[in-house]
């Protein structure tokens, strides 16, 4: 009997059936399956996976933004997957502690899938939802890519950063899963992380490496900077997000007990591409990189080609080429309506930016004192278009933009109808223009550079003069143009030339700047 | 086997248990079994970060506010394990009502609330301060909500430690309150011309929360009728069939 049982239990190790290679794998790939369904289950993760793909639908569908320049939606995709992440991040690590809650982890220790095995399908369990965000980050940039006139590629690494965020997240998880085995670490580590990442890093006066060190770096607010002068390690930030992910992974794997050769190889490696990410991205901009800024600032001309398209020629940063057909249409309708020298006259529509504050603060551009140049900034589509038709008609009008900023007489009734005749919408333009919206009364209206003001009897002449028939205004602005034109003629002989009747009395007002 | 006679309670005159000594006998049983960890982690995460403006060399209300909100959370956060009782179903039995038992966890950590508030208030340095009546309604009704959370999650899930849901809704309603519309916005800043209507907001919030939380502390006369067919809440036999 005893000796029975002795050979039964020595002989039963080698009874185990030995598991068929590969089968390791199968397993993990079927529990990080299984993990990825649960999680999918969850609610905070189905609400906050809703939310996401329904605020990115909702601002797709609500601002579909006409002239989208691609290499700023590309970092635009990045904020939106943090919401996700959040959750993800919760839920992971409850679903890593779900076995230590139940009293079941014992149970685990008789199945032939090792601990650091259910920690990989852990991570693994994350992957379906990195590759959701990283479709709906490719479908924003698809629909932005074909909205009327897109300027510049998106970069891939940009594009990166959504997806490996959420991945991030989720392995951060299974790792404080495998550290800190308590289920209150979770929520408590997500504020403090959050406040780290962004309260205390990503402000903006903050050292550059430092504001590097989070996850999502955003830096919005200028006008669209040409690509090359944007200055943002995008490439070793995507590496740095892709090292820490493998790192953490590998991390909660040796936790875990999968302390074999290959695992801190490759932990190793992921150590050392996290910290080439890093070396990377933390020298802040170079004197190139200010210098190219200042160049294209000050001498814009030094980086642009110009085109010839009937009397203008139309001078662009190298990633604009395509919006020279949306530029030409609005200069020929002002200049039509001009006459005497004007409606022949030379233009130079030259894009300006200002890239001196970098991409998070700009300051106005400073009128251009070249004789017939026209200002458009990087922006198009909306407000910009009207606001390019004033800067076109003020040209027309003064000769050149300086001369623009001591024009109060009757030429701004005559810069306002060129450049708002020419808009198919003349009323709508003129409430868009002036800073409050209004259609009486004085106001200050945009343009490109310098903005224009307007006093109550202007707004009302030209009001007036917008209500009536084009052709019965053109033939009068083109027989006078060379006094409505001339520097000191008043409104009220505008006014008068153009057929408006005077303001009743007591409302007369002088046409001095001083107003 | 025998048949006992076993004395049982007079059935004419109801026992009306008297709640005082009750109270007084769960007094030290009770604050042993509270969520320690939890509620000293979230503690010590607050204080944390209130004390973070002293970092700074010009603080600013601004931060202050950001960084007296997250402290909020975090505490409402270990405070959401507070009705953590692995021992719910057996005590489901007793005689002493949920509501005793809860109202009194609640009460034993309502000085600590109190003075980890008062600390992290007085670690955010003056010039960074913001109004404290209104931080301290904001972080009152975080409170409250994590509070509501954890004592909804234990009325209808019948859940024995629903502290880890009441959390990761408390943080997912934190996240989703960053993204509200202007109007209806809860995080203001100092300077903002909506602060007083937003702490309107946060009083309803307040109000709202302390009500769930009161309705929702006694048990409910039927026990969830999905639950009950599971297990019964004592977890010694299935309920009686009709």
């Amino acid at each position: 009997m005893s000796d029975t049982l002795t050979r039964t239990t020595t002989e039963a190790p080698a009874r185990k059936p030995v598991p068929a290679r590969g089968s390791g794998t199968k397993a993990v790939l079927a529990l990080a399956r299984f993990e990825a369904r649960e999680l999918a289950l969850q609610i905070p993760v189905v609400a906050f996976l809703a939310l996401y793909l329904g605020l990115t639908g909702w601002s797709l569908y609500k601002n579909p933004d006409d002239f989208p320049v691609l290499h700023d939606v590309d970092r635009a995709t990045q904020s939106l997957p943090l919401l996700l992440s959040v959750m993800l991040f919760v839920c992971v690590n409850r679903a890593v502690l779900r076995s230590r809650r139940r009293g079941t982890d014992q149970q685990f220790d008789v199945l032939v899938v090792e601990p650091w095995r259910r920690t990989v399908a852990h991570a693994l369990s994350v992957v379906p939802f990195a590759v959701i965000t990283a479709l709906v980050v490719l479908a924003e940039v698809y629909w932005a890519a074909s909205r009327p006139g897109p300027a510049g590629h998106p970069s891939p690494a940009e594009l990166a950063v959504g997806p490996l965020t959420v991945l991030l997240s989720g392995v951060l998880g299974v790792l404080l899963a495998r550290l800190v085995p308590t289920v209150f670490a979770a929520p408590l580590f997500a504020i403090a992380a959050f406040v780290l990442t962004g309260t205390i890093m990503s402000v903006s006066g903050n050292p550059h490496w430092l504001q590097w060190l989070g996850p999502v770096v955003m830096e919005i607010g200028a006008a669209p900077l040409p690509s090359d002068l944007l200055g943002r390690p995008a490439g070793w930030h995507a590496l740095y997000l892709a090292g820490l992910v493998v790192l953490m992974v590998c991390l909660a794997v040796l936790r875990s007990g999968g302390r074999t050769v290959p695992v801190k190889a490759v932990t190793a490696l992921a150590l050392a591409a996290t910290v080439a990410g890093v070396y990377g991205q933390s020298p802040s901009e170079s004197e190139e990189l200010r210098a190219a800024r200042l160049e294209a600032t000050r001498h814009p001309e030094k980086v642009q080609s110009c085109v010839d398209r009937g009397t203008a020629a139309y001078c662009f940063f190298p990633e604009w080429e395509t919006r020279v057909k949306d530029w030409q249409p609005v200069v020929q309708g002002v200049q039509s309506l001009a006459g005497g020298p004007a409606a022949a006259a030379r233009l130079t529509v030259r894009q300006r930016v200002d890239a001196r504050y970098g991409l998070e603060s700009q300051g106005s551009l400073e009128p251009a004192s070249e004789p017939g140049q026209v200002t458009v900034g990087t922006r198009w589509g909306g407000n910009r278009i009207p606001e390019f038709a004033v800067g076109v008609a003020s040209v027309l009008v003064a000769g050149d933009e300086e001369s623009v900023l001591d024009m109060c007489d009757g030429r701004v009734v005559t810069t306002m109808w060129l450049a708002l005749r020419s808009q198919p919408e003349p009323m709508t333009a003129l409430r868009n223009l002036r800073i409050d919206d209004s259609v009486k009364g004085s106001a200050i209206v945009l343009a490109p550079t310098d903005p224009l003001a307007m006093s109550t009897e202007q707004t009302r002449i030209v009001s007036e003069l917008l209500r009536r028939p084009r052709y019965s205004v053109i033939p009068k602005v083109k027989a006078h143009w060379r006094e409505l034109t001339a520097p000191g003629t008043t409104t009220a002989r505008v006014a008068e030339i153009l057929g408006v009747p005077a303001a009743p009395q007591g409302t007369k007002e002088d046409d001095s700047c001083a107003q | 086997m025998r048949a006992v006679a076993v004395p049982g309670p007079d059935l004419k005159e109801p026992t009306r248990v008297r709640t005082y000594p009750v109270v007084r006998a769960l007094l030290r049983p009770v604050a042993h079994m509270l969520p320690h960890r939890a509620l000293a982690a979230g503690s010590v995460l607050g204080l944390l970060l209130a004390a973070v403006p002293r970092l700074y060399e010009r603080p600013d209300a601004e931060l202050g506010v950001g960084l007296l909100r997250a402290a909020a959370l975090a505490f409402a956060l270990g405070a959401a394990f507070l009705l953590d009782d692995p021992a719910r179903h057996i005590t489901a039995a007793v005689p002493t009502g949920r509501a005793v038992r809860v109202g009194l966890r609640m009460a034993l950590v309502a000085p600590l609330a109190v003075l980890w508030w008062t600390a992290a208030l007085l670690l955010v340095p003056e010039a960074a301060r913001p109004p404290v009546g209104a931080m301290t309604l904001e972080a009152a009704a975080t409170l409250a909500l994590a509070l509501a959370a954890a004592t909804a999650a234990v009325r209808f899930s019948g859940q024995s430690e629903p502290g880890l849901g009441a959390a990761g809704g408390l943080l997912a309603a934190a996240v989703a309150a960053t993204l509200l519309p202007v109007p209806l916005g809860l995080l203001v800043p100092v300077a903002d011309p909506g602060w007083d209507s937003a702490h309107q907001r946060w009083a309803a919030v307040l109000a709202g929360a302390v009500l769930v939380c009161a309705y929702c502390m006694r048990e409910a006369v039927r026990p969830n009728a999905s639950r009950a067919a599971l297990t019964s809440p004592s977890g010694t036999s299935g309920p009686p069939r009709r």
